[in-house]
């Protein structure tokens, strides 16, 4: 995977602040996440124009040939807007699975319009245990001379609703195999779920017996699947670490505002105290982000190491800070006027997203337990 | 004049220097010595060499040992003692007692003191800290009263490491009681050896004695060991604390026992293995979230230390003292919730309770210590977050109205 140079990814931070300043307002999240569709249209073909959506694809198909600590910078923007779109869906898991899978004809079809926005793309990968793991797979694929069919009920499909094309991964008499599906074709029954974050859209996804065109590949399935997950990961998690810093700066700025006992409550210990555990959280959890980002653009052998770190420490810095943060703002943050329920329900969200804090850990510490020395950056 | 052949020059001059000078035999005997408050006679010869020779404080001027160089250019010989492990380079940079006593300090005292004091010929000790002035350091009670040429100086010191050696201590002590706190405190080189010191050890809560009482009696300072002047002592121990901070890496101390572990794996994990608990499942999840701690925090450091090379200041670097305690606590909660009951026993036969409850005690050494935690949350919260002061009542009132425990 590609990296530009320090100076190109700060241009790419400014530009994406710039744009979502202005598209991505608190008013304009509030009436984005009453619509159906979940996302407005202008906006993600903005992000399209700009290469944001294409940012991992490869320039031969119509990206921007970036990597991961570009998408990191790119999502902790993202979060600090509360972004309402499919980038993650489309842009990450579903073009991170096709360039995993690699296979030529796919890839030549479909990437270009992925990275222009012209198409949405998600992944069926989970079903209703929404374990993101080769046991959690829930679809299966049988064939009838070269034709394929697709049963079964897949769930927590990110975008499902909104999707042109879906990747499925399903298992097979001979193994796991991934397929690409026409969510218009018979059999296939797409039913929106409602989400806590009206901010994010889920979908449940039923086949009953849909044609499914297997998509060829010399990797393992889950291999690949893993690939895709693991650069998701690293975008959910650069997404907390900017949600939760942009939590910080507004909840510090209130405390600088609002009086009580004739002074800024801001001054009051019991506030303070709280705002500088919470900026440690905060900043651990952008280090954690970026450094999972570095890794995965390195390949670097304890990359599994650095993902799971940031998927516990930026999800659990991203609840407290948006939990703390509602709690120092006293009863004004429990009004649904307040933007700070938005940030919690989409931290929530997160935090769940593709495992838990609890997963991650258990995956950390089996990640430590095999890697034998443990020197990592400063030590 | 062209700085590339210059630089060049000087590197050729201090590694040349060192050649001759420095080898091994010495190298063996420095770092065969444990620390001590006292340098050995070794080490005395050696830092000899490195002043006459103008290698320790290069950044100063001539007239006080030094060549005058830039920062850059003192870099590169710091740089090439570094290399080859020789200490006594970068005094002007690390040296407490010397840049204070440089930046504040009478003509006749750093005629003085300065030479003994780059040579480590002369111990000194900090007396700062009270028992009735820990968090609030301004609000010191001893007092320094001028009689003549001199200050008589009674009070009591605490947390004082290396006093019972010391020749000298960096004192802060009241001499105006009717101006408001910060105003009334001077700054003085306290001589250590008189009758009026009184020194008593204070055993801590792990058994160990680093810090000392000291008692001060009708002391006796000549006026002439005042830095600065009266009352501006508050802004010479400002200075003093920087260059401490400066010099001071993180001060946190490991396991006691020095047994290590065969494998180089992450201690906690190690010791689960070794005591048959890694299989269970939330013993998994805390040791996992401190190793967590641990790995974060150096991974902030890295970030400062890339943001600072860069030119950009770091807010990160005041975190890392609150970051490093709870590191500390929690590694010596879980050792202990890891042993269980054998970490009800003590003593040489018990290596893993001994690390485990010395962990435990000791991490208030890093939460208390240099200032606590709660200290360390209002500067954040201040200095970093912007947040405004708590009103402080004893600021705008003379000191003797202020009110005490």
């Amino acid at each position: 995977m590609n990296t530009l140079s320090t100076e190109e990814r700060s241009a790419l931070r400014d530009s994406v602040h710039r744009l979502l300043t202005d598209e991505s307002t608190e008013s304009a999240v509030r009436a984005t996440m009453e619509t159906e569709s979940g996302y407005a249209v202008d906006l993600w073909k903005q992000l399209g124009a700009m290469g944001v959506i294409g940012l991992v694809i490869d320039e031969s198909h119509g990206g921007s040939g970036a990597g991961p600590m570009e998408l990191e910078v790119v999502m902790e923007e993202a979060g600090a807007a509360l972004l309402c779109s499919p980038l993650l869906a489309s842009g990450v898991l579903a073009a991170r699975l096709l360039i995993a899978l690699g296979d030529a004809e796919t890839m030549g079809r479909l990437l270009p319009g992925i990275a222009s926005g012209s198409t949405i793309a998600t992944t069926v990968l989970t079903g209703d245990t929404g374990c993101w793991t080769e046991a959690g797979v829930a679809i299966t694929a049988s064939c009838e001379g070269d034709k394929w069919h697709l049963d079964g009920r897949g769930s927590y499909v990110l975008h499902g609703q909104n999707a042109d094309v879906l990747l499925v991964v399903a298992n097979t008499d001979d193994g796991l195999m991934a397929f690409e599906v026409d969510p218009q074709v018979k059999g296939v029954l797409v039913e929106a779920l409602p989400t806590l974050d009206r901010t994010l859209r889920l979908a449940a996804i039923t086949f009953n017996g849909a044609v499914a065109k297997p998509i060829k590949t010399a990797l393992p399935v889950w291999g690949a699947a893993q690939q895709s997950i693991e650069l998701a990961l690293v975008g959910l998690a650069g997404e907390q670490a900017g949600g939760a810093r942009k939590v910080l700066e507004f909840t510090v700025e209130y405390a600088k505002t609002r009086i009580q006992f004739g002074r800024q409550i801001g001054s009051f210990q019991a506030i303070k105290h709280m705002a500088a555990d919470l900026l440690l959280e905060t900043e651990s959890a952008i280090s954690a982000a970026r450094h999972a980002a570095m890794s995965l653009a390195e390949q670097s052998e304890k990359k599994n190491e650095a993902v799971s770190l940031a998927a516990f420490a930026c999800a659990d810095a991203f609840v407290k800070t948006a939990a703390d943060g509602i709690q120092m703002h006293g009863g004004i943050a429990f009004t649904w006027e307040h933007p700070a329920h938005l940030y919690l329900k989409r931290a929530r969200a997160n935090a769940y997203l593709f495992g838990s804090s609890v997963y991650f850990k258990e995956k950390y510490l089996q990640a430590l337990s095999m890697g034998g020395e443990t020197t990592g950056a400063g030590e | 004049m062209n700085n590339q052949v210059n630089d060049e020059a000087l590197r050729q001059e201090v590694r040349s220097w060192l050649s001759a000078n420095w080898g091994a035999e010495i190298a063996d005997v420095l770092k065969k010595e444990a620390y001590s408050w006292e340098a050995s006679d070794t080490r005395k010869a050696w830092l000899n060499k490195v002043v006459d020779a103008r290698w320790a404080v290069t950044r100063w001027p001539e007239e006080w040992y030094g060549r005058g160089l830039s920062d850059d250019q003192a870099k590169i010989v710091e740089r090439e003692f570094a290399l080859v492990g020789a200490p006594g380079a970068g005094q002007d940079r690390i040296n407490l007692w010397a840049n204070t006593l440089l930046t504040a300090g009478s003509e006749g005292l750093k005629q003085k003191l300065i030479p003994r004091l780059l040579r480590n010929d002369v111990n000194m000790c900090l007396l700062y800290s009270e028992p009735g002035a820990g968090s609030d350091l301004a609000g010191i009670r001893t007092r320094a009263d001028l009689d003549g040429d001199h200050y008589v100086v009674n009070g009591q010191k605490v947390w004082t490491s290396g006093a019972a050696v010391a020749d000298y201590g960096m004192l802060i002590a009241r001499t105006n009681w009717d101006v408001p706190k910060h105003q009334g405190i001077s700054f003085f080189f306290l001589p250590m050896k008189q009758a009026g010191i009184e020194v008593r050890p204070l055993r801590q809560i792990t058994n160990e004695s680093h810090f000392n009482e000291v008692f001060i009696t009708d002391a006796i300072v000549p006026a002439e060991n005042l830095l600065s002047v009266p009352g501006s002592g508050w802004k010479v121990l400002n200075t003093a604390l920087a260059y401490e901070r400066s010099s001071m890496g993180e001060g946190a101390r490991g396991a006691r026992s020095g047994v290590t572990l065969a494998t180089k794996e992450e201690p906690l994990i190690a010791l689960a293995r070794e005591a048959g608990k890694l299989d269970e499942p939330s013993l998994r999840q805390e040791i996992a979230q401190a190793i967590a701690y641990k790995r974060l925090n150096a991974l902030n450091t890295a970030r400062a230390k890339a943001d600072l090379e860069q030119g950009t200041s770091s807010s990160i670097m005041s975190l890392g003292k609150l970051a490093m305690s709870r590191i500390l606590h929690e590694e010596g909660r879980l050792r202990t919730e890891i042993l269980g009951a054998e970490s009800l026993l003590e003593g040489k036969q018990y290596p893993r309770a001994e690390d485990a409850n010395f962990l435990s005690l000791n991490a208030y050494f890093t939460s208390i210590g240099g200032g606590t935690d709660q200290i360390q949350r209002n500067i954040i919260g201040e200095r970093v977050l912007g947040l405004p002061k708590e009103p402080e009542v004893d600021k705008n009132i003379p000191f003797r109205d202020v009110r005490t425990s």
